[in-house]
């Protein structure tokens, strides 16, 4: 394991136009562990999401993968760099099947040596989406739908998977099964994990570390139980500390 | 019998067909066209490459038809370039204008890319009406006939660019299934699909696209060179013009965008209609009924068969398939 995080951003900040979507926001995401990103609507958790995937500019600060600045690299470089994401509203390729999905980022960001057949194949017994390879996303539930999602995201090569809200929507079960899979992924592959939600309940069985983002900068970072019990985080987000890990 | 068998048996059986049209006795009339319906096919497929594979609506593509059109037959009337080497000229300069072009417009999204190739053919068609002395301007540029010859790619009878127009249709038909096939075209693909997703997935989105533009770019001046040596002749309005734009568009709109059989069931409907309904009208002394004819054909292919009559066959199998 190396000495530089996983993924650092620091002093974070974006203006569009005069509204302040983010202010000076930094943290540190050691090597593979799992993290959670919460905060209410219009907190700045996409903008965010965006300028560390490289979709959108930042008007300040920086974004280092693994000790490496990437803040001017383009989407394509970081994500064959090994940093992935999900998006919040699922999006696939909707006219290839789910095995050609996964195909895509396989074949881009794979090592030559490899082979990126058995790669595919290897995706898609992890996510269980074996039998729905030849469908198309039209055809497969939500659930199948975010899980062929992140199997692109993790496809060739993974050292950091960020995943937006990649639970809403889902049933309980269905939540429960996904959560149970990025955890076996995290725990045999090592990928460190990112989570944007904004129910902590749901982020409290995923994560042993929680930020905060509240009015675009950062108020908190802890344990799930240190963050239920803060009194800043109460006040802005929560409400009551007895309704937040139920 | 599987799918690729039984579209390799049905291609070979349109090749043979085609071939052994002009042994069969049918007048010179029919040959002529053939070679339309084939050259259309060519120039559907060349534009299925950008717009149906890659997503991008070229608008204006008849600028690459023009640009291989007029370079061939200036480079032939004015300094004896034989066809063979003036086809290159025009692809190197379909090539140029494309890249510039699509640096230009390629990395913003929405509708700047259609508009780009809509204002590049307005230039060009003013440029070829007001150099009167290089492209003949409004009357167009007709080539300078010198004899039967292969060297000069001219003859009286439509029957030789009946077989060069053919090897065209069959060498853009594997370029068509080379590419769906490769890691290009599944980069393509997805970048029609979603660019975000794409590039999220790896994808370098600008390359791709601009990669795309000059593949169908020089496949649709190389095809022109063919148009021009096959027709004699040229003008701006014929290059440039929207009809012509409309005309390179609907064999892949109607026979289905993105597939390699598409532009030519789409191209072989477009022409055989446009043929008879011209022939309808010339009977019935209504001028113009086949440019009413792809107007609606265009309207039903969009309102019931958004995919394509391909896209109805895949349906149709699908569903066999899975019942």
């Amino acid at each position: 394991m190396s000495d530089a995080a996983a993924l650092e951003v620091t002093h974070i900040a974006k203006r569009f136009g005069g509204l302040v979507a983010l202010r000076d926001v930094s943290f540190r995401v050691a090597e593979g562990e799992v993290m959670g990103l919460i905060g209410p609507n219009g907190a700045g958790k996409s903008t965010l999401f965006e300028i560390v995937s490289g979709n959108l500019p930042p008007s300040g600060g920086r974004v280092a993968f693994f000790g490496r600045d990437c803040t001017a690299d383009p989407p394509h470089v970081r994500r064959r760099a090994g940093l992935c994401r999900s998006f919040q509203k699922v999006r696939l390729f909707e006219t290839m099947s789910v095995g050609e999905n996964i195909a895509v980022a396989a074949r881009q960001c794979l090592p030559p040596d490899k082979d990126w057949r058995a790669e595919v194949t290897s995706i898609l017994e992890r996510m269980r989406l074996t039998p729905q390879a030849d469908r198309l996303p039209s055809e497969i539930t939500l659930a199948d739908r975010k899980k062929v999602e992140i199997g692109r995201a993790i496809a060739g090569y993974c050292r950091v998977l960020m995943l937006d809200e990649s639970l809403s929507g889902l049933t309980h079960d269905e939540a429960e099964e996904l959560i149970g899979e990025i955890l076996a992924l995290n725990r045999d592959t090592g990928i460190t994990v990112i989570v944007v939600e904004h129910v902590l309940s749901v982020l409290a069985k995923m994560v042993k570390r929680l930020v905060v983002l509240h009015n675009a900068t950062v108020i908190a970072d802890g344990t799930p139980s240190e963050i239920a019990h803060d009194p800043v985080v109460i006040e802005a987000y929560l409400g009551t500390k007895a309704s937040v890990l139920r | 019998m599987n799918r690729r068998r039984q579209s390799l048996i049905l291609g070979a059986a349109a090749i043979v067909l085609t071939a052994l049209l002009p042994v069969s006795g049918v007048n010179d009339y029919i040959v002529a066209v053939a070679v339309r319906m084939l050259i259309f096919i060519a120039l559907g497929q060349a534009w299925n490459v950008v717009a149906g594979i890659g997503g991008l609506l070229s608008l204006g593509h008849g600028v690459f038809l023009g640009l291989g059109c007029y370079a061939t037959g200036i480079l032939f009337n004015d300094y004896g370039l034989p066809p063979w080497l003036g086809v290159w000229v025009g692809a190197l300069l379909s090539l140029a204008i494309a890249l510039v072009m699509g640096t230009m417009t390629l990395r913003m999204r929405g509708v700047f890319f259609a508009l780009a190739t809509i204002a590049v053919s307005l230039a060009l068609d003013q440029l070829a009406r007001h150099y009167v002395d290089l492209t003949g301007g409004d009357n167009g540029l007709a080539l300078k006939f010198l004899g039967n010859s292969l060297w000069f790619m001219q003859s009286r009878r439509p029957m030789p660019f009946l077989y060069a127009a053919l090897v065209f249709v069959v060498a853009y038909y594997w370029i068509t299934r080379w590419i769906l096939a490769s890691r290009f075209g599944l980069e393509m693909r997805a970048v029609r699909d979603d660019e975000t997703a794409a590039a999220a997935a790896g994808v370098p989105v600008f390359r791709t696209k601009l990669l795309g533009l000059l593949v169908s770019a020089v496949m649709t001046s190389v095809a022109g060179t063919l148009y021009m040596q096959s027709y004699q002749a040229i003008d701006p309005e014929t290059a440039f013009g929207l009809s012509q734009a409309i005309q390179l568009q609907l064999p892949a709109l109607i026979g289905g965008l993105g597939t390699s059989w598409g532009p030519i069931v789409g191209g072989a409907v477009m022409i055989l209609l446009s043929e008879g309904t011209n022939l309808g009208s010339t009977k019935l002394g209504i001028a113009g009924v086949d440019i009413l004819v792809y107007g609606l054909l265009l309207l039903a292919v969009v309102m019931y068969a958004p995919k394509g009559i391909m896209g109805l066959f895949n349906t149709r199998a699908r569903a066999r398939s899975e019942s």
